[in-house]
């Protein structure tokens, strides 16, 4: 036992603390180490797609001057209704909260087809089987001076722009 | 040991890096935060400031639906700013897209607005280019396997070299405004326009078909032209016709590189579908389709005389049949020279052969052109009333004006125009055939022609001894070895086998087994040995010609063989005078007499 322990002893009283050896092992530990690292994040990150093959979630929908104040005009193949109020504006979506069906106006909001949603004029619940509010979109003013609905961005119920 | 390894794994480690990086760090995203910054900056606003909150480097991507095939572009991935109006002074490609009155654009409070949205309209349906590349060098085209590249913008690698410097230039992007605005003379495309112009006064439409537009079958369909092949392919084909295609036939017109350019565009407009066209539409556009008006006008007052050979004049510049024949100062070098046509048809022949040139020429490649019967009248009225006198004296410079055409400077039957003609012209250095043909049927031959061949009578051109000067001439010049006696052959004057059901059918058979090999089984001249063989053997459906051939040649021919060809004396192969019979009765029922004609109900 003694003479094992004394060998080792040696042995690291003998050499440097970084010798070639280990350095080197040390580096292609570094390498391999980063390169699995490497693989193993572009992997995660392929598994996120960079573009989808739907219709753009950001889209101009054309001048201010378009909408008359006091208008509410749903965007059949966009699903959303602009509100226009005075020189505020807003979108508001037109997919139902419960089932996905495009609800249509009418005089005290919205009113779903498919199992009789009812929303006020804000998009809030007022009867049916919808469990959440319809959310309201950013719209923003684009240079070209066209407006932009982006239905990647919820804002709060109520922020409108001012145009 | 360790050294290797060491170094391997960091081999490993770089080319893992320099593949993510390629993966995931791309050009556009540093075009579009060079953007947003830019924007950011430039943004005075509270809503333009709003506006670019939360914006971050995405691939920007717009779905056609409306033009054609669904498209998706992704050209705004790096073209993020066409259509933001404060980077007008910008280098591409954070630039705007120009405004412009010409594209419909409008300005309005000094705002512009565009006519073409980019939302609604993408920008390959008017580009071209690779709408979902990423990178610069496949979105626009560059890549030599991409079909659509940048129209006007982008010249390819592969390009032939001298057309590079004509195949740039925003005109060219004309061909795609011709996909939705498809009238005739649309302000916005004069190129196409002038292009069109360009297919009907050139004579293109003669042997190329467009659907709608054309019906030529000569050439090839250029409906779709304009969807399978790139500008410098159609630049090619137009200027160097034979350059893909050595046996094309197609001749070269010889055009201003600016008629070039006008053609090509026009033909790069053919797609066979426009962008805006719903297949309804189409088909309702199929059936309203207006056809050339056959037979005569009836508001057109009937022109005679002098007016009607002017007419006729103006006819033949204005179809461009120079650009073909030689007539009216222009020489296209193809068919056959048309300067003495009056002194050696008459208005009869002419006009059938206008309304169907293989009515007289069997293998004529000439194109049934689809004019109305008046401008036929008067072109004929022209080509007869051309009775110009023949200046040359020698005969050697009778044979240069007449013959050379298609016999050939050295009389080998090589002329310029040879290679369009069917049959081929004779070889007149030949003394096989020559010496073994009497004078008097040679001097026939010239004379009054040879029917159905391109041969024509000269007997009205030429005065007798002026032929057999010129026969002489040939003798000399060409044939060279002396005449010899010829020994009449033995040969019935007519038929001696009645022509009869029975006959008809062992003469078929007889055909079938001895003669299709050269003369084809279709009787065309066109049979498998033909192609080795000069003179071609004789195409005995050409009704005109068979017509116009005795029963004492055809028995002569089969029966002893055509000297100087590859007819072969069938005596020797055992066939008999009824044999010869047979055949000869057989090869009169495939050619009925041709039908009264009810072409001529109008003077002609």
């Amino acid at each position: 036992m003694a003479v094992v322990h004394k060998a080792i002893a040696h042995n690291t009283e003998a050499e440097p603390r970084m010798n070639r050896r280990r350095m080197l092992g040390w580096l292609s530990s570094f390498g391999l180490f980063g390169s699995a690292v490497l693989s193993a994040f572009s992997n995660f990150v392929f598994i996120k797609p960079r573009a989808t093959y739907g219709q753009p979630q950001r889209f101009n929908i054309g001048r201010p001057d378009d909408f008359p104040a006091g208008a509410r005009i749903a965007l059949e193949t966009k699903r959303v209704c602009i509100v226009r109020e005075g020189n505020k504006i807003a979108a508001i979506s037109t997919t139902c909260t419960h089932l996905g069906c495009i609800v249509g106006i009418a005089d005290t909001g919205f009113n779903c087809p498919c199992h009789g949603s009812r929303y006020d004029q804000d998009g809030n619940v007022t009867a049916g089987p919808a469990p959440k509010a319809l959310p309201w979109f950013k719209v923003s003013l684009a240079p070209s001076g066209e407006l932009e609905v982006d239905k990647d961005t919820e804002v709060e119920p109520g922020s409108y722009l001012t145009v | 040991m360790r050294l290797a390894l060491a170094i391997g794994s960091f081999v490993i480690l770089i080319v893992h890096g320099v593949v993510f990086y390629n993966q995931f760090f791309h050009k556009w995203e540093n075009y579009q935060t060079a953007y947003f910054d830019q924007a950011r900056s430039l943004a005075k606003t509270d809503s333009e400031k709003a506006a670019l909150e939360g914006r971050k480097a995405r691939i920007e991507q717009r779905i056609v639906t409306q033009f054609g095939d669904t498209r998706v572009d992704r050209c705004a991935t790096c073209h993020i700013a066409a259509d933001d109006p404060r980077f007008m002074q910008h280098a591409q490609p954070i630039k705007t897209h120009p405004y412009s009155a010409e594209l419909g654009d409008v300005q309005a409070n000094g705002k512009w607005e565009r006519r073409h949205k980019f939302t609604d309209f993408g920008c390959t349906v008017c580009h071209d280019g690779q709408g979902r590349g990423l990178k610069q060098e496949y979105a626009h085209g560059d890549d030599e396997y991409w079909t659509e590249p940048m129209l006007g913008y982008v010249v390819q690698e592969q390009w032939r070299k001298e057309f590079k410097p004509f195949l740039k230039g925003k005109e060219y992007m004309q061909a795609n405004c011709a996909q939705c605005h498809t009238e005739e003379n649309f302000a916005g495309t004069p190129l196409v326009a002038k292009g069109r112009k360009l297919f009907f006064s050139q004579n293109c439409y003669g042997c190329h078909r467009i659907e709608g537009i054309s019906d030529g079958t000569l050439g090839p369909e250029l409906t779709e032209v304009g969807k399978k092949f790139r500008i410098d392919y159609l630049w090619e084909s137009v200027v160097d016709p034979t350059a893909n295609m050595a046996t094309s036939i197609m001749p070269n017109f010889h055009l201003k590189p600016d008629d070039v350019k006008a053609l090509v565009i026009f033909l790069k407009s053919r797609r066979g579908m426009n962008f805006a066209e719903t297949g309804l539409a189409r088909y309702e556009a199929v059936l309203n389709l207006k056809k050339p008006a056959e037979g005569p006008a009836p508001s057109a007052p009937e022109m005679t005389g002098p007016a009607l050979v002017a007419k006729g004049r103006e006819l033949i510049d204005q179809h461009s049949c120079g650009a073909c024949h030689k007539v009216l100062d222009r020489d296209g070098g193809i068919a056959p020279d048309l300067t003495y046509e009056g002194a050696e048809r008459d208005a009869e022949w002419i006009y059938d052969h206008f309304k169907d040139p293989k009515s007289r020429t069997a293998d004529s490649i000439m194109p049934t052109f689809r004019f109305p019967d008046s401008d036929f009248r008067a072109m004929t009225a022209f080509l007869v009333a051309q009775k110009p006198q023949l200046t040359a004296a020698a005969p050697a410079d009778t044979y240069k004006a007449l013959c050379q055409r298609c016999h050939g400077e050295k009389g080998d039957g090589h002329g310029p125009i040879a290679w369009y003609l069917d049959p081929y012209p004779r070889d007149l250095t030949k003394a096989g055939f020559i010496n073994s043909k009497t004078t008097e049927r040679l001097t026939n031959s010239i004379k009054k022609g040879v029917s159905g061949t391109n041969m024509p009578p000269w007997g009205g051109v030429l005065k007798d001894d002026q032929v057999n000067s010129l026969l002489q001439y040939v003798f000399t010049t060409f044939t060279k070895e002396p005449r010899k006696e010829i020994k009449p052959l033995q040969a019935p004057d007519k038929n001696p086998v009645a022509s009869a059901a029975d006959s008809i059918a062992r003469g078929e058979k007889t055909f079938v087994v001895r003669c299709s090999g050269c003369h084809g089984k279709k009787a065309d001249g066109k049979g498998p040995n033909s192609l080795d063989i000069l003179p071609r053997p004789r195409n005995l459906r050409n009704t005109a010609f068979v017509n116009s051939v005795d029963d004492h040649r055809l028995f002569q021919s089969i029966m002893y063989g055509v000297q100087g060809t590859a007819m072969p004396s069938w005596v020797d192969y055992g066939l008999t005078q009824n044999d010869v019979g047979d055949l000869v009765n057989f090869i009169r029922s495939i050619n009925v007499k041709l039908p009264a004609r009810t072409l001529n109900a109008r003077g002609y």
